[in-house]
């Protein structure tokens, strides 16, 4: 069933399916299965990186650069086209239906530019967003420290004005992407004399030269997507404090808390696509009749269902105006839950045979290790599903802090 | 499919709210012979015209949809309503919309609109055989059997229609775990029946009646969640409430996610009921089944939050707890609606 949106939103679906027909290079859609980004914490999956490469790819990510369709949700005058948070659902949707790729700009399109966009002075707009629409500038994470990673407000990575400056030093950990990214959005403090959230500052600081050193941290999953980063004396102009100096808490958690409903109707078909890959992976085990597999399947299926109907009715508050609220941690809290036993039965599904490895250097996995390893990182990162229950109850329901 | 509620949906489910909560005296009912009030089924029938909500006009109804009537009964399921509704408006409605022959439709279905018939389903494999238009052999669990006047039952391919004060029928009562359910054992001997359709469309109707099911699972999961969270903002130990404390939060929070997938679950398949969709066969097991664990599991929190004033008598907790058991059972358990979804997305 579709939700009806009404008649300017059928329009421009209509316009939007003929538009993607006509311009998608021929074998764009064949060239990798872009709905499929594999399971972060985990090794990343085939011909990602060779797809990317292509230059039909590249031709892509041209076309949608000139149509406006590269990070659509932001205004006008930053390289955006102001798209509403429904139509950009619908591009997700038919994208998704043609087997194409979105082309999004990572942490500086899903993280940064909402910050930027809600604390920063026209003039760092005007400077910074147009630099991630072109890919320009490519972000990574300056959250987590060694010592802090749930309570983020203690961080102690230091933020010192110095002239028209300001020189960032401390480390800094979990950071993907690190290895293509020339920014870092940071979080560090800049008053240590005041309260803990107080004292702190969003800061833009370059992600190269020889201040900046980082190392892959080699993950349980034997992949190593995650980074410890060093920052030695990073300079940066006063210009690039987002939200004004020591009001880096307010911004940090615009970053966190930023959630539109665009992705809603889209996020559960990777899983609908893994669970179909797990049935015929029963099959081919004979487990598939086993009374006892196939409740477990059917709870697979219905929590992947779940994700469908509540996605659509996310769309359909979107489309009322309401803008969602809790929702994000809801969302994130039953993917990653859900992703983690899923794991446990796929294991429990490839039985014995799940003990034996390919062979091979660096701890090759097959796909079902792969997530029942990797899928343990998903209730940690972004918020453990603690600090995720400790916001639905806070701010969902209301109970005293 | 419009899943945000419109205005003149939320004005009825305030209005069905409001009326429950002045006219349904759940405790004062559950300990009464027939466990329902006669005079407050009489104004949900012909003041709020409820039973007719999802009935096509031109059998007596109004012509909404199973949208709104999902609405009511989400109200239903919260407010613990004890009467005929779930019998007579889910069940023996969809079994004439759905099994019924144009006549029966014609005969039946507007008494049971407007409230003056009370009718229910017998549902079960007992062995039950007719003969010459009379039925002989058992029903048992029969949901509102001794207050029924018109007793549905299906045997071999065919819907029977039977009133209760025929000769050869014989109701008797159950005492049940959850008083606010009522249950009859029915026994048929040689008893008269008429032939009011086939019985070939039977999932179809059992199939909605799930999900008008999980709509009340739904209001009672929410009503459960919603005393509990009250309770942990007041309740206060250790000189803080208890909401303060993560064990109670995080248990509040898992219950917020199942009953808003719930819910989200009940709107989608409510919808795929009214569109008359496809998709039907798939969301009807999946959404009783999950709604099932939801209200059990909310029911069962509410209690152990509520400490030791959720395990006497005078406090709703256990009215909430032994609805869940009812629901969870009733048209099949949750492991039975599960491996019926199975079958119908073929593995």
């Amino acid at each position: 069933m579709e939700l009806d949106l009404g008649p300017d939103i059928a329009d421009f679906r209509v316009d939007l399916r003929s538009w993607v027909a006509t311009n998608t290079p021929v074998g764009l859609a064949d060239l990798t299965d872009w709905q499929s980004f594999g399971t972060t914490g985990g090794h990343r999956p085939d011909g990602l990186e060779a797809a990317l490469a292509d230059p039909r790819y590249q031709e892509w990510e041209r076309l949608l650069t000139d149509a406006r369709l590269v990070c659509p949700q932001w205004p006008a005058e930053y390289g955006g086209q102001g798209m509403d948070g429904v139509r950009v659902a619908v591009l997700n949707e038919e994208f998704a239906r043609a087997g194409v790729p979105r082309v999004v700009r990572g942490m500086g399109e899903g993280f940064v530019g909402p910050s930027i966009l809600v604390h920063a002075t026209p003039e760092q707009k005007a400077h910074f967003l147009p630099r991630i629409v072109s890919g320009e500038d490519v972000y990574c994470q300056g959250f987590s420290e060694p010592g802090h990673g749930s309570d983020l407000a203690a961080v102690e990575t230091r933020g010192v004005v110095d002239g028209d400056e300001i020189v960032v030093t401390g480390q800094k950990v979990w950071t993907s992407g690190a290895a293509k990214a020339n920014m870092m959005f940071v979080l560090c403090r800049t008053d240590p004399e005041a309260p803990k959230h107080s004292g702190l500052s969003y800061v833009l600081i370059p992600f190269t030269g020889p201040e900046v050193t980082y190392r892959p941290i080699r993950q349980m999953s034997g992949a190593a997507e995650f980074c410890e980063d060093f920052l030695d004396g990073v300079r940066a102009p006063l210009t690039n404090i987002i939200g004004g100096l020591h009001n880096g808490w307010r911004v940090a958690m615009t970053t966190l808390g930023h959630e539109r409903g665009g992705r809603a109707t889209v996020q559960h078909l990777r899983f609908e696509q893994e669970f179909w890959e797990l049935v015929d992976t029963a099959r081919k085990y004979g487990r598939h009749t086993d009374p006892l597999i196939r409740q477990q399947l059917a709870w697979a299926y219905t929590q992947v269902q779940l994700m469908k109907y509540s996605g659509v009715r996310t769309l359909a508050q979107v489309a009322e105006g309401r803008q969602p609220g809790p929702e994000a941690s809801i969302t994130k809290l039953f993917w990653s839950e859900y992703h983690k036993r899923l794991g446990e039965v796929a294991m429990t599904i490839v039985g014995g045979a799940g003990l034996v490895r390919p062979d091979g250097d660096g701890y090759p996995t097959t796909d079902w290790q792969n997530v029942y390893l990797a899928s343990r990182s998903g209730t940690i990162y972004s918020g453990t599903s603690e600090i995720q229950r400790n916001i639905i109850a806070e701010r969902a329901l209301g109970l005293p802090r | 499919m419009r899943l945000a509620e419109s205005q003149e949906q939320r004005e009825l489910r305030a209005s069905v709210r409001k009326f429950l909560a002045e006219k349904h005296a759940v405790r004062d009912l559950m300990d009464t012979p027939s466990g329902y009030d006669a005079a407050v089924w009489e104004q949900i029938g012909s003041q709020l015209g409820l039973p007719a909500l999802a009935i096509p006009e031109q059998y007596g109804g109004a012509g909404f949809t199973f949208v709104e009537q999902a609405i009511v009964l989400e109200e239903l399921g919260r407010a613990l309503y004890s009467g005929p509704y779930f019998a007579s408006a889910v069940l023996a409605a969809n079994a004439l919309l759905c099994c019924g022959d144009e006549a029966a439709r014609q005969r039946y279905l507007p008494g049971i609109a407007s409230g003056e018939t009370i009718a229910t389903l017998a549902l079960g494999d007992s062995e039950l055989t007719a003969d010459d238009g009379r039925l002989t052999g058992p029903r048992d669990l029969v949901l509102d059997g001794a207050t029924a006047s018109l007793i549905l039952v299906t045997t071999g391919d065919s819907l029977f229609a039977v009133a209760a004060d025929a000769p050869g029928v014989t109701v008797i009562p159950a005492a049940t775990l959850d008083q606010t359910r009522r249950l009859a054992t029915i026994t048929f001997a040689d008893a008269p029946a008429t032939v009011a359709g086939s019985a070939a469309s039977l999932s179809v109707a059992v199939d909605r009646a799930a999900v008008a099911l999980a709509a009340e699972q739904l209001g009672g999961a929410q009503a459960a969640l919603d005393m509990a969270v009250a309770y942990a903002k007041t309740r206060e130990q250790f000189n803080r409430p208890i909401g303060t404390f993560q064990t109670i939060k995080h248990r509040c929070a898992d219950l917020l996610l199942e009953v808003e997938s719930t819910r989200s679950a009940v709107l989608y398949a409510a919808w795929a009921v009214a569109d008359e969709s496809d998709e039907l066969p798939v969301i009807a097991p999946l959404v009783k089944a999950y709604a099932s664990d939801t209200f059990s599991h909310a029911a069962a929190e509410n209690i152990q939050i509520h400490g030791g004033i959720g395990f006497t008598w005078e406090h709703d907790a256990h009215l909430y707890f032994k609805r869940a058991h009812f629901d969870q059972q009733f048209l099949g358990d949750p492991a039975e609606h599960r491996e019926r979804l199975m079958e119908r997305i073929g593995i």
